[in-house]
C-alpha cells in the first residue's frame, strides 16, 4: 500500500498560481474557495527584501486534529495515509475547521466541509494530482514515502527539508526544501 | 467568472469566522443550563431535618434547565451546515471527539435532568402537569429526591465544564486551547445559574443564599480570567498574540476591548452590589429597592456570562497557528 506525501520545493515557485487554478478546475472548488493557496511573505527593509512563496494545502497529518475532532467520523484517514471526507456522514459542524492548525478546510456551499483529497480521484488512476502535474517550475514532487525509488523519497533524503509548525506534533505529510540557493547546485 | 486567485478561505481571512452568535449563544445557554441544574440540586440538597414538602425548593428552576438547554440546542442545529445528516451524530462515537461525546451526554442529561424536576415537585404542583402517567411519576420519585438532586449535581458540573473542553481542545486556536477555559466556564455557568436562582426563586432565603454562594463564584470568575490571560501572556508568541484583541482599541479590535472593559465593570459591579444585599439584615420580606437590586446584580452577572462567551468564540477565531507557518 502507497504512502503518499508531496514534497514542495519553494526555491523553484515563482508564484504563478497556476496550482490554484488547476485544481480549481480538476475539482470544481466554488467560487470564493480554495483548497490550496500560495501565501506570500517578505522580509527587510526596501531594498534589501526577501520574500516566501509557500504553498499550502491540507497536510494529510499522520496526527491529524481534524480527524480527531470529527463527531461523526466524516474525516478520516484512508489506507494510504491520506485524510479525505466522506461528504454523506459530514454535518458541518466545522469542529475540524476550528481544529486544523494550517486552515486548509471550508465550507462547501452543498453543506459539507472540503479540503485537498491529494486528488485521489486521480491517484488511484496512477495520475499526479492537477497541482502537481500543472506547476511549471517543478515545485511540487508527489510520490509514495514507502517507495524508496520514488523521486519524494530520494529528494527527501538528499535535502534538509521542514515541515509547517512541527510544534504542533501533527507529523504532516507535506514537506519544504525552503534553502534559498541556486536550483540544481542543492547541498 | 471568478477572477481573482487569493488562496483565502474563511478560517484564513481574519473578519470571517467559522463560528458565529448562534455558537456563542449555545455555548452560553447551556452554561447557564449547567449553572441551573447544579444550584437547584444544591439547593434541594441542603435540608435534611425537614419533611419532603419543605425541602422542595427552587421549583421551577429545574423545571426551566431542559427548555434552556432545548432553545441552546436550536441554536446549534441553527449553525450545522448540513442539517439533514444530523443523524450521524447518533450512528458511530467518536472516541477522541469532544462533539461526540457530548452528543451522546445529552442523552443522559436530558433524563436526569427531567427526572429530577419532577421529583422536587410538590404534590399541589401535580394537577399543572399534563399526563396522569406524569403525575404517577413525579409521586414516585418523590422519595427519590436526593439520589436525583445528587446525579443531577454531578451531570450539571460535566456539562458547564463540556461547554469549554468543546474549545479547549483545539490546539489550532491559541486562546482557547488552555486548561483554564474549561475551569472559566464552569465557573461562569456556575455563577450564571446562581444568578438565575435568585431571579427565580420565590423564597427569600433561597435568594439570601445564592446571593452568598454568587459572591464567591464572582471572585473565583474573576481570578481565573485573570489567569487565563496571564498563562497566555506568559506562553509562546502564538498564545500572546491570542489575547492583545482584548488589549487593542483599534477599529479592528474594538469590540474585543470593549468587551474586557465591560467585563471589569459587569463583573466587580455585581460583587459590590450582592455585599450591599448581605449586610443588610433582611428581617421583612425582600421588596421595593431591594429586590432591585438582587436583580440588577442577578442580571450583571449574566450579561457578564454572556459577554465571556461572546468576547471568547470570537476572539479564539481570531487566533490562529497558521500565521505562524513562514520561515521569516
Amino acid at each position: 500500500m502507497p504512502r503518499y506525501a508531496m514534497l514542495i520545493d519553494q526555491r523553484r515557485c515563482v508564484g504563478c498560481m497556476a496550482c490554484i487554478v488547476a485544481c480549481k478546475n480538476e475539482n470544481k472548488v466554488p467560487p470564493g474557495m480554495y483548497r490550496t493557496r500560495v501565501a506570500e511573505t517578505t522580509a527587510g527593509i526596501f531594498p534589501k527584501l526577501r520574500m516566501e512563496l509557500r504553498s499550502e494545502l491540507c497536510n494529510h497529518c499522520d496526527h491529524a486534529p481534524c480527524v480527531d475532532a470529527c463527531p461523526t467520523g466524516a474525516s478520516h484517514k484512508e489506507a494510504d495515509g491520506s485524510v479525505q471526507i466522506d461528504k454523506s456522514r459530514c454535518v458541518g459542524c466545522k469542529a475540524c475547521m476550528a481544529a486544523c492548525p494550517y486552515d486548509a478546510r471550508y465550507v462547501h456551499p452543498d453543506g459539507h466541509v472540503d479540503k485537498c483529497s491529494f486528488c485521489n480521484h486521480r491517484t488511484k488512476v496512477g495520475k499526479a494530482p492537477a497541482c502537481v502535474e500543472t506547476c511549471i517550475g517543478g515545485s511540487r514532487i508527489f510520490g509514495d514515502l514507502n517507495d524508496p525509488n520514488s523521486e519524494i523519497s530520494r529528494r527527501l533524503r538528499e535535502h534538509h527539508v521542514r515541515v509547517l509548525l512541527p510544534e504542533v506534533g501533527t507529523k504532516p505529510k507535506v514537506f519544504y526544501i525552503n534553502r534559498f540557493s541556486t536550483p540544481g547546485q542543492e547541498g | 467568472m471568478e477572477t481573482t486567485i487569493l488562496g483565502l478561505n474563511s478560517a484564513t481571512f481574519p473578519h470571517l469566522h467559522i463560528w458565529d452568535w448562534r455558537v456563542a449563544l449555545y455555548l452560553f445557554l447551556g452554561g447557564l443550563t449547567a449553572g441551573a441544574m447544579v444550584m437547584s440540586s444544591v439547593a434541594n440538597l441542603r435540608k435534611d431535618k425537614s419533611s419532603l414538602k419543605e425541602k422542595a425548593c427552587c421549583v421551577r428552576l429545574p423545571l426551566i434547565a431542559p427548555l434552556l438547554l432545548a432553545v441552546g440546542m436550536f441554536f446549534l442545529f441553527l449553525d450545522l451546515e448540513n442539517k439533514k445528516n444530523m443523524f450521524w451524530f447518533y450512528m458511530t462515537l467518536q472516541p477522541l471527539s469532544p462533539m461526540s461525546w457530548g452528543s451522546w451526554a445529552l442523552l443522559a442529561v436530558y433524563p436526569v435532568m427531567i427526572l429530577f424536576g419532577l421529583s422536587v415537585l410538590p404534590e399541589e404542583f401535580y394537577p399543572r402537569l399534563p399526563f396522569a402517567f406524569l403525575k404517577r411519576l413525579a409521586a414516585t420519585l418523590q422519595p427519590q429526591m436526593r439520589r436525583l438532586a445528587a446525579a443531577n449535581f454531578v451531570m450539571g458540573i460535566l456539562l458547564g465544564v463540556y461547554t469549554g473542553v468543546l474549545l479547549s481542545s483545539y490546539v489550532a486556536r491559541p486562546l482557547w486551547n488552555s486548561a483554564l477555559l474549561p475551569v472559566l466556564f464552569l465557573i461562569s455557568a456556575l455563577s450564571s445559574g446562581a444568578a438565575l436562582a435568585i431571579i427565580m426563586a420565590k423564597q427569600d432565603k433561597a435568594k439570601l443564599f445564592f446571593t452568598k454562594v454568587d459572591i464567591w463564584l464572582l471572585f473565583a470568575e474573576i481570578f481565573v480570567l485573570v489567569g487565563l490571560f496571564y498563562g497566555h501572556y506568559s506562553s509562546t508568541e502564538a498564545h500572546r498574540e491570542a489575547i492583545m484583541p482584548f488589549f487593542d482599541i483599534s477599529s479592528q479590535h474594538f469590540p474585543y476591548a470593549i468587551s474586557i472593559i465591560l467585563l471589569s465593570i459587569v463583573l466587580p459591579g455585581a460583587i459590590v452590589l450582592k455585599f450591599l444585599e448581605v449586610r443588610v439584615d433582611h428581617e421583612g420580606p425582600i421588596v421595593g429597592r431591594a429586590k432591585t437590586q438582587m436583580i440588577t446584580s442577578a442580571a450583571l452577572v449574566l450579561v457578564g456570562a454572556l459577554i465571556i462567551r461572546f468576547a471568547i468564540v470570537y476572539a479564539g477565531q481570531l487566533s490562529s497557528l497558521s500565521r505562524y507557518t513562514s520561515i521569516y
